[in-house]
């Protein structure tokens, strides 16, 4: 553990009776491999690797990092941090947690692949043209792939604070993906389809290609309906893109600062009676799990919303101290770059035990969304919802053709009233949290077409 | 030649040798040094002051028109060497290209910063985010919360290759970001206002930091009357300047080589015929000073240039990078961009906008009996093999007789680039770049200037809840 070594040198140059310091110290192995057409377009790997160090002096707080470890670099950075402190204005919440709990032990989470460095090259790019040759051998009208590609990562973190929390999370992740273009004389349709795990011998190279070239092929011969009110059914990338923002509007930081749709509803109904939502930070083979949080808190399982009653928030430190609870091990860190701020960990929509078939089944009339567009209709902090949509009509509970080029809009306070019926199909798709959502139902929405 | 860098030419000349051992075409080493500064307001207070260094280079292969690449943050010449040999394998038993002299790369661009960042403390930056806090909160009543950020970066970039390309480039970026929020009962709303650019601390003497303040809490109040955007087709005017991002969303992307090249861009196999109104030029240009998107070298170690895609609605070229370039068998227009060091380039826009038309942009407005002004966008998402796109209005005003009459709120726009890009049916004599918030995400981040003059789309599809019209 020569980082946490190093990590504790550093607090100690620093910290005193007036300054706490923490320390937080990254390493990772990386590999990316992008293919087109049974070939290997781009191949990278790397090592990287980052420290950063904060510094809280009378409430006021301080940020350095540097990728250059040599020691008079390291120096630098230590004082450019606490200079910075002297620049930011004092606030009372902020401290770095006092850790008692003991932590979890890590192998119980099951977050590392050891069959990791057995990998080869040959293995990955052999994975990712299988994941390719799925997708074009699913319909002869899938005619191209794009952006296919394979990611993975092994990385360690080690953090240290000057009030004697020491740590060290390890972990490994690998992600594929890709779209499969579909043609015919009517036009060109693409179609999503990713897999990830913690473990490499848990993806399916034929299920990813296969789910992208149905999607795509599904949508061939599409057109907009008429505008007017219905229900959508959110497939689970579509309900994770709506989830993703629901969870910024629970993070305590958006509540205190008047950043969410959601404020002053602590305690509330918010959603409808079959709503239940839940961050769990313990979550084994979670892509979003580790024992620890980004400031040491030892992560846990939250409820935040039971039976649609708005129960708890994602609290950090300084969130929990400002409302005067206690942290959820929710501090998140993008990087060595940033300060944590609360964020998920393994968020989800808890899924019922009904197939989708059955969800679909109920519903009299609207879309079945298998691909939307553009986030940024996308509102936490009014609950404006505004999205591109393509996907499949129901009609009395049958899918009955392809609907492509419309808007689906609503409001997200509505729209969590509006979840009617939620089916079994969990799933977890890491856009930028670990976020996970079953197929479900909303009712109530405008769909925006001819 | 060598170069001010953290590697000399001989470790240079060592690490590309290594990394055409096995075969290869071309190799290349890009070395970058990054150290930026970001300073944050909220709740009225700085709180979020980080300062930091990101240094590493990374070591390209390219062999028969592919490529392998490998990063590191160790910049000492024994990792280099065995960084350049990861790379090296891919390209095993691949013809072997000779590492030639470093001879240099020209251009005559020089883009100094004229006011230094170490000419006003952190402090001192601190304190203009406060002004901008109170300017904003002193606009209305009705503002409730004040975001702002200031960011400075300076970052350096060396690229050799082994055709003896050696050059260097160096790029300031300079922003401050203003988000304000405004409430009214239940409904919220929110202003943005940024200004920046490719300078240093100039851009405070040349802008006003508070005016902008004033924009965008006015922008969040006056959308708080804003009613419901009307849902179907109406005529939409767009405001200069920003605007402009829909163009680069809806068209820009598929003008890109990489997406021409594996069939995913609706502009593929296109170029000289008529693709947009003889009203359209569509120009990239990464040599104007001062804008975001501007270098003297891309990533490559290219020239930066003024590219013409589309001249009075003729497809005239691509946007591209050394490597499609070389898969073409071509030359590169300048277009290779990436995030830093821990990317490989990809061709990419950079100060995007449409060329000044001859109208009026007031005789605009007045020719539409009832429409959209869409005084600011907002997020926005196309897809390139069809130049299909969605975007939001953040900012917009009904159009009733020739006037702008109510604000409306939730509108989006839904349409299809190549198809708009053809409609187009008047184009305004005033042509603006963004003010300096153009952020392009391609999988990899890079800053981006678009702009256009007022311009007249005949019929769009809206989205909006306003059902039935």
């Amino acid at each position: 553990m020569e980082y946490l070594k190093l990590a504790q040198r550093l607090i100690d140059r620093v910290a005193d009776r007036d300054v706490e310091a923490e320390v937080i110290i990254s390493r990772s192995r990386s590999t990316m491999i992008r293919v087109n057409a049974g070939e290997v377009l781009e191949m990278s790997a790397a090592d990287a690797k980052g420290v950063g160090i904060r510094i809280l002096r009378a409430g006021r707080m301080g940020y350095a990092y540097t990728t250059d470890f040599r020691p008079s670099s390291l120096e630098l950075t230590v004082q450019e941090a606490v200079a910075l402190a002297n620049s930011a204005d004092p606030d009372d919440f902020r401290a770095l947690p006092q850790v008692k709990d003991r932590l979890a032990p890590e192998q119980d989470l099951e977050l590392y692949d050891a069959q990791f460095p057995d990998l080869t090259t040959e293995d990955k790019v052999g994975f990712i043209l299988g994941v390719e040759r799925a997708a074009l051998n699913h319909d002869p009208r899938v005619v191209a792939t794009s952006q296919c590609s394979y990611h993975d990562s092994v990385s360690r973190l080690y953090l240290a604070n000057s009030h004697g929390f020491s740590g060290c999370h390890e972990g490994t992740g690998v992600v594929a993906y890709l779209r499969a273009i579909a043609k015919d004389d009517d036009g060109q349709t693409a179609g999503l389809g990713l897999g990830c795990s913690v473990f490499f011998r848990d993806l399916d190279a034929e299920a990813i290609g296969r789910e992208a070239g149905t999607k795509a092929v599904q949508l061939l011969g599409g057109a907009p309906v008429r505008t007017q009110a219905a229900s959508v059914v959110l497939d689970p990338f579509a309900g994770v893109e709506f989830l993703t923002f629901v969870a910024q509007a629970l993070t305590a930081e958006s509540m205190q600062r008047g950043r969410s749709f959601l404020m002053g509803k602590l305690g509330e109904k918010i959603a409808s009676q079959g709503v239940n939502l839940v961050d769990d930070g313990r979550l084994v083979r979670g892509l979003g799990s580790a024992s620890f949080d980004g400031e040491g808190v030892p992560t846990s399982r939250t409820r935040l919303v039971v039976d649609g009653t708005l129960e708890h928030l994602l609290y950090d430190t300084y969130t929990a101290r400002r409302d005067g609870t206690s942290s959820t091990g929710n501090a998140q860190r993008s990087s060595y770059r940033g300060l944590p701020y609360p964020a998920p960990t393994n968020l989800f929509l808890v899924p019922s035990s009904k197939p989708v078939e059955e969800v679909i089944a109920g519903v009299d009339k609207g879309l079945f969304v298998t691909n939307t567009m553009n986030t940024g209709g996308i509102n936490p902090v009014n609950g404006d919802y505004s999205v591109g949509a393509s996907g499949l009509w129901v009609q009395k509970g049958e899918i009955v053709g392809p609907v492509t080029g419309v808007t689906v809009a609503g409001n997200m306070a509505d729209m969590l009233y509006g979840i009617r019926d939620v089916a079994r199909d969990l799933r977890f798709i890491p856009i930028a949290d670990s976020i996970g959502a079953p197929t479900f139902v909303v009712e109530g929405m405008t769909i925006g077409g001819r | 030649m060598d170069l001010d860098c953290w590697i000399d030419k001989d470790v240079a000349s060592q690490v590309l040798t290594e990394a055409l051992r096995y075969g290869g075409d071309l190799g290349e080493i890009y070395v970058e040094d990054r150290s930026v500064l970001t300073l944050g307001l909220e709740d009225s207070k700085v709180d979020e002051a980080v300062r930091g260094t990101d240094r590493g280079a990374g070591i390209r292969v390219f062999y028969g028109g592919l490529s392998a690449y490998a990063h590191t943050d160790d910049l000492t010449a024994s990792n280099l060497r065995a960084v350049a040999k990861d790379a090296a394998s891919a390209a095993r038993g691949r013809s072997q290209a000779q590492v030639l002299d470093f001879t240099g790369g020209r251009t005559d661009l020089d883009f100094p910063v004229k006011r230094s960042f170490d000419d006003m403390s952190d402090e001192e930056k601190a304190r203009l985010l406060h002004r901008v806090d109170r300017e904003a909160r002193g606009f209305d009543p009705r503002v409730t919360q004040v975001q702002a950020q200031y960011s400075e970066q300076r970052r350096r970039v060396w690229i050799w290759n082994s055709e003896g390309r050696a050059v260097q480039d160096e790029r300031h970026l300079v922003q401050l970001r203003i988000m304000v929020m405004a409430k009214k009962e239940d409904l919220v709303q929110m202003g943005l206002g940024a200004v920046g650019g490719q300078m240093g601390l100039e851009l405070l003497d040349r802008v006003d930091v508070l005016a902008e303040a004033r924009e965008a809490a006015g922008s969040a109040v006056r959308m708080l009357d804003a009613r419901p955007a009307p849902a179907g087709e109406l005529p939409v005017v767009m405001n200069h300047g920003w605007g402009g991002v829909l163009f680069h969303e809806a068209c820009g992307h598929a003008l890109e080589a990489d997406h021409v090249n594996q069939g995913v861009s609706v502009f593929g196999g296109r170029l000289g015929e008529l693709v947009a109104s003889p009203l359209i030029t569509l120009v990239d240009d990464a040599t104007l000073p001062e804008r975001r998107g501007s270098f003297r070298f891309d990533d490559d170690g290219t020239a930066s240039e003024r590219t013409v895609l589309i001249e009075k609605g003729v497809l005239r070229e691509y946007l591209w990078d050394l490597a499609q370039a070389r898969r073409s068998e071509r030359y590169s227009t300048g277009n290779g961009r990436r995030q830093s060091f821990r990317f490989l380039s990809l061709p990419r826009m950079t100060n995007t906008f449409i060329e000044a038309g001859d109208t009026d942009p007031e005789d605009i407005v007045r020719s539409v009996k009832r429409g959209l002004y869409v005084k600011m966008l907002g997020g926005g998402q196309a897809d390139t093999a069809r130049g299909d796109f969605v975007f939001s209005v953040s900012e917009g005003y009904l159009i009733e007789d020739g006037r702008l009459t109510a604000p409306v709120r939730g509108a989006t726009l839904v349409g299809n680039g190549p198809e708009v890009l053809k409609e187009i049916a008047m184009v305004g004599h005033d042509l603006e770049l963004d003010k300096g918030l153009g952020m392009c995400g391609k999988g990899q981040r890079v800053p981006v200037s678009v702009g256009q003059p007022t311009l007249l789309i005949p019929r769009i599809t809206i989205g909006g809840t306003e059902e039935g019209r």
